[in-house]
């Protein structure tokens, strides 16, 4: 039994942005963080049944292949026709309609790189393998994940208009209502179940107004069918059809089919009102607004939170952007992208996170003379969209999915081609010495010239003397030559994740901060050569924090170090706890080898327990404390995380606290004020 | 799924060197809202090729490929003969096929003819995507001429299409290491070579390379850096004035691009008109020996190696005085132009925390402190 879009329970954020998507494709697409069971792809499945028939539903499976993605030479085709026959990748058999993409997070670096360039030019052009050809390619994106397997590239995420994030599912209603639905269900029992006690009250409120909308739209049809209106984007257009009672199927049925009609029709209903929805310059202004002040960055998430706020009103029927307009922009598009909460951390600005340049120091002036001149109505409307994103904000920025990631993840060279292991991902020209040969692909690139060979060859004898004649090429079936051989490129995701963990801790004021940034940022330098990926945790006061997630972005880990405040606990346990998760996630995208890098006094006096606790001064107790730690070390050792321990402390303060952690590591130990940066890189190496 | 084919025919659009764009309208350059440095260090490279490209790095969703692609609406005219798959100029034809005297397997683009016929097309930018093969980069045989007529005819690729023009790379660190060496070479030599089915072709390949990226994923290597003459950054805008502005005009644009390049239409025009003028002029302007020494010193200052340094600064203040429509270059073109030009080249220091633009700023300031 498939499940219809009202059937789904929970996830209701997703399927607002989902309405809202179909509403405004400009929107580019739903980003939905839900983890495995919570009925993401059921979700995605039931929308591609909002769409009309013939709007096509790709879905885009995580292990594609460029070739499937992109297109390529149909081999067999033009070998039949002798015309180049190209074969159109997923991408391009998307347009018009959704590409559903179930786990962002995991696509291959090359395989997102693409698909960010379709989103941005709306088109694929295939330039490979003799083929030069451009496809349009505009759909929309509906892509899930589940946030335990890692995040999704910013970079990715910041194309995608909407952002559902996570949300687990706690109600014990809905969590039964979920199973309730899933049962088959009797004839005649349907109606009990979408409408009687068990649909919650919102969803009974929507219910009501969607029927409105329902009324409201069979009453347009006919002259949203007539007089065509041009809109934007031209890709929902069928759902207009839809909406017009002629093709619509009438009301008969399944009660699920009902409502399936009814949210077509208010989407197509909706559809034809967004051009004439009006946003007040106050409302764009107050959007923007509190996009600085939740350190959004770059500028398209402004259009995207306009775009939402007139789709929304749109389809509440409404031709003018209000209050509630506004706060789903700031939902779904503003916060999910907040790098740091509203009003906290100015200092975090000032103290040029971001590389400014002189340009934008000017900028920051001018906008402290337009804050001055800034209206009533304004204050009101930001104030406003402020509480609503602090209602809504998680405690921790770094829950946020742009807050998490800081400067996001790996480039490509965190996977670099290679030719020995990891996924196959490509076959290249190249020498069979030393590779490994991708038969297929030989074969493909020889096919093409046989006629042509055979030609030459023919030549060939023709001239030669007529003795040669005798081990003629005529008589082999196939000839395959030098440049025809493709050797295969592996994607190798099994490099090196080095952890470095850094001490920032009051004791280390005193200890040298300085060279342990200074050894830090070179060992990171040094990482940035091999091409490993680096993950960056700084800990200090009651927990320790990930700064930099993995990734090959020195420049943003040196950038972290150095605006790395000391003071406070030694939570050095929360240290090697996320350490450990950090590990693990790593493996699960492949990198099975961890080094943990420890600069540190290790003297540890904050426990793990101590966040939930809440206590704050409580008296620590030293042999517990030193308990935890040995187990945490052993679980790191059992998990094969190499370790290297470098002390920080001062000879004559010391008391042996970092040897015996190296120890319970199972690492080696170095101390710093003996070793050279450069001494320390080698033993990593 | 049913596997869906089509037949496409290609050839047309390749050999003519006109690149297959998408239909949608670019957005017009003069509409672009702020980040001056990069508007500029793409205006210089117009004016003068030889100060060697821009490479654009910034935050994502701040309107790099957005200006790349606008530039090719702003860029003006150059003469080819006609239909030629290099557009190359009439004098250069000659001049090759004297040297060739038929005897390349390019001579199937040689037009014998002493007579050739010319034709205006606007300066070419092509657009290399993520994932293009080094055979469509470089050029290959003709696959349909090898199965139909089994003859081999060389194919020109993008390095052809983008002769005389600009070659733009969207996310050039993500770009496949060894396509980035073949485009570095050719890029250098001004040549793309190809050796292939038993064919060999030499032909023409000058181009400004524009790179443009994302420090965040994942870092360029050095090596490539440096082969860019200018090294433009941007930044997410952050007056809530430019910001409403970038929102309107994006909106308009969406909801009626035709009508809103006409808007821009004069615009567009004073500036190709402008550019002319500077690329007539550049020949005549003048950089007096204390300006060039300023450039000089400020690049000893800086403990940059090599000249790459002063050449760059050098060329870019006498476009940007072209530009300007002045025939001297003045000591503050200099330090206009000197952080986009300098900051790629500073020394790598791992304990160096300071913005290279904010040393390069400082030691400007010096400087002029000095000599006065």
């Amino acid at each position: 039994m498939s499940l219809t879009f009202t059937d789904i329970v929970g996830l209701e954020t997703a399927k607002q942005a989902l309405l809202v998507l179909a509403v405004n494709p400009a929107l580019a697409g739903v980003a939905i963080a839900a983890t495995v069971g919570s009925g993401k792809s059921t979700l995605a499945r039931a929308f591609a049944a909002l769409l009309p028939e013939d709007a096509p539903f790709v879905e885009l499976p995580v292990n594609v292949t460029e070739d499937r993605l992109l297109g390529g030479l149909d081999l067999e085709a033009t070998l039949a026709t002798g015309v180049r026959v190209i074969e159109r990748g997923l991408l391009a058999r998307a347009h018009g309609g959704v590409l559903y993409v179930d786990g962002l997070n995991l696509l291959d670096n090359s395989i997102m790189a693409h698909l960010m360039e379709a989103m941005a030019n709306g088109a694929v052009r295939v330039e490979r393998e003799g083929l030069s050809a451009v496809h349009p390619a505009r759909f929309v994106l509906v892509g899930t994940y589940d946030p335990s397997d890692g995040e999704v590239p910013r970079g990715l995420l910041d194309r995608i208009g909407l952002i559902v994030p996570f949300a687990p599912q706690t109600d014990a209603h809905s969590r039964a209502e979920v199973v309730r639905r899933n049962q088959p269900r009797r004839r005649g029992e349907a109606e009990r179940v979408s409408y009687s006690g068990c649909m919650c009250q919102q969803e009974q409120r929507h219910m009501l107004g969607r029927a409105r909308s329902l009324q409201r739209a069979i009453a347009d049809a006919s002259s949203a069918r007539n007089g065509v209106r041009a809109l934007p984007r031209d890709i929902f257009d069928p759902i207009r059809e839809c909406a017009s009672p002629s093709t619509s199927p009438h009301l008969c049925g399944e009660v699920m089919d009902d409502e399936t009609q009814m949210l077509r029709a208010m989407i197509a209903d909706a559809r034809t009102r967004l051009p004439q929805v009006h946003i007040q310059d106050e409302q764009v202004q107050a959007l923007i607004q509190t996009a600085l002040s939740l350190g959004v960055e770059g500028n398209r998430a402004d259009v995207f939170a306009v775009q939402a706020a007139l789709a929304k009103a749109a389809l509440d029927g409404r031709e003018s952007v209000d209050d509630d307009d506004l706060r789903l922009a700031v939902r779904l598009v503003l916060l999910p992208r907040a790098t740091r909460l509203p009003d906290a951390d100015e200092r975090r600005e000032t103290k040029g996170e971001e590389t400014r340049g002189q340009v934008d120091r000017g900028n920051l002036e001018d906008r402290d003379e337009s804050n001055a001149t800034v209206e009533p109505q304004n204050e009101r409307l930001e104030e406003l969209l402020l509480s609503a994103a602090e209602a809504e904000l998680p405690k921790d920025v770094l829950n946020l999915p742009f807050g998490m990631q800081r400067r996001g993840r790996s480039g490509s060279r965190g996977a670099a081609l290679n030719n020995r292991r990891g996924r196959f991902v490509r076959a290249v020209e190249g020498d069979p010495r030393g590779n490994r040969i991708a038969l297929l692909q030989t074969l493909m690139a020889a096919a093409p010239w046989q006629k042509l060979r055979m030609k030459n060859e023919e030549l060939r004898i023709k001239k030669a003397d007529k003795g040669t004649i005798s081990f003629s090429i005529l008589n082999s079936q196939f000839s395959i030559r030098p440049e025809d051989v493709r050797v295969k490129r592996f994607r190798d995701k099994a490099g090196m994740l080095y952890i470095f963990a850094v001490d920032a801790s009051g004791s280390m004021a005193i200890n040298r901060m300085r060279e342990a940034k200074g050894a830090a940022i070179r060992l990171l330098q040094d990482a940035y050569v091999h091409r490993d990926q680096v993950a960056l945790i700084a800990f200090r006061g009651q927990r320790a924090q990930v700064l930099l997630q993995p990734s090959q972005s020195v420049e943003r880990a040196k950038r972290e170090l150095d605006v790395l405040p000391t003071g406070g606990g030694t939570p050095l346990a929360s240290a090697l706890f996320t350490a450990w998760q950090l590990a693990q996630q790593a493996r699960t995208r492949g990198i099975a080898q961890a080094t943990l890098v420890l600069l540190t006094d290790g003297r540890a006096n904050v426990s793990l327990g101590s966040r939930e606790s809440g206590v704050n001064n409580a008296p620590v107790d030293k042999a517990e404390l030193q308990q935890e730690i040995q187990r945490l070390a052993a679980l790191l050792r059992a998990d094969g995380i190499r370790a290297i321990v470098i002390d920080t402390q001062a000879n004559y303060l010391s008391r042996g606290e970092a040897p015996k952690l190296a120890e319970w590591l199972g690492g080696r130990y170095v101390y710093l004020p003996n070793a050279r940066a450069e001494q320390i890189a080698k033993m990593l190496a | 799924m049913a596997v869906s084919t089509e037949a496409t025919r290609t050839r047309g659009a390749s050999r003519n060197g006109i690149a297959p764009r998408p239909a949608a309208v670019n957005y017009p350059f003069t509409a672009i809202v702020g980040q001056e440095e990069m508007k500029l260090c793409l205006l210089l490279n117009v004016i003068d090729p030889r100060i060697g490209g821009v490479m654009i790095m910034g935050h994502r969703g701040t309107g790099k490929s957005t200006a790349v692609r606008a530039l090719a609406d702003v860029l003006p005219m150059i003469t080819r003969v006609k239909g030629d798959p290099f557009n190359r100029t009439p004098e250069e034809l000659r001049i090759e096929n004297e040297e060739l005297k038929g005897g390349s397997d390019l001579s199937q683009f040689s037009i014998l003819n002493s007579q050739f016929k010319r034709e205006r097309i606007p300066v070419p930018v092509v657009d290399l995507p993520l994932g293009a093969t080094e055979d469509r980069v470089c050029g290959t045989i003709d696959i349909e001429a090898a199965l139909t007529q089994g003859v081999k005819r060389f194919e020109p690729g993008l390095l052809a299409r983008a002769n005389r023009g600009f070659l733009y790379i969207d996310e050039v660190n993500l770009l496949d290491d060894h396509l980035v060496d073949v485009l570095l070479d050719v890029a250098a030599s001004g040549w793309n070579v190809v050796e292939r089915e038993g064919i060999s072709v030499r032909h023409p390949a000058r181009f400004v390379l524009v790179g443009s990226g994302n420090p965040e994923e994942g870092e360029l290597r050095p090596q490539l850096l440096d082969r860019f003459g200018l090294h433009a950054r941007i930044t997410t805008i952050t007056d809530i004035a430019q910001r409403m502005e970038i929102v309107r005009r994006r909106r308009a644009f969406d909801a009626d691009p035709h009508a809103f390049v006409a808007a821009w239409a004069p615009q567009q025009k004073a500036l190709r008109r402008r550019i002319v003028a500077a690329q007539k002029h550049l020949a005549e302007v003048e950089m007096p020996d204390d300006v060039l020494m300023f450039a000089a010193e400020l690049c000893m200052r800086l403990g940059i190696d090599g000249h790459r340094g002063e050449l760059t600064l050098a060329r870019a203040s006498c476009a940007l005085a072209a530009f300007e429509g002045r025939r001297r270059v003045t000591r503050d073109d200099v330090k206009r132009i000197a952080v986009p030009a300098l900051r790629h080249r500073l020394r790598r220091d791992p304990l160096e925390t300071t913005d290279a633009g904010e040393r390069i700023e400082r030691a400007l300031m010096e400087l002029e402190a000095s000599k006065t």
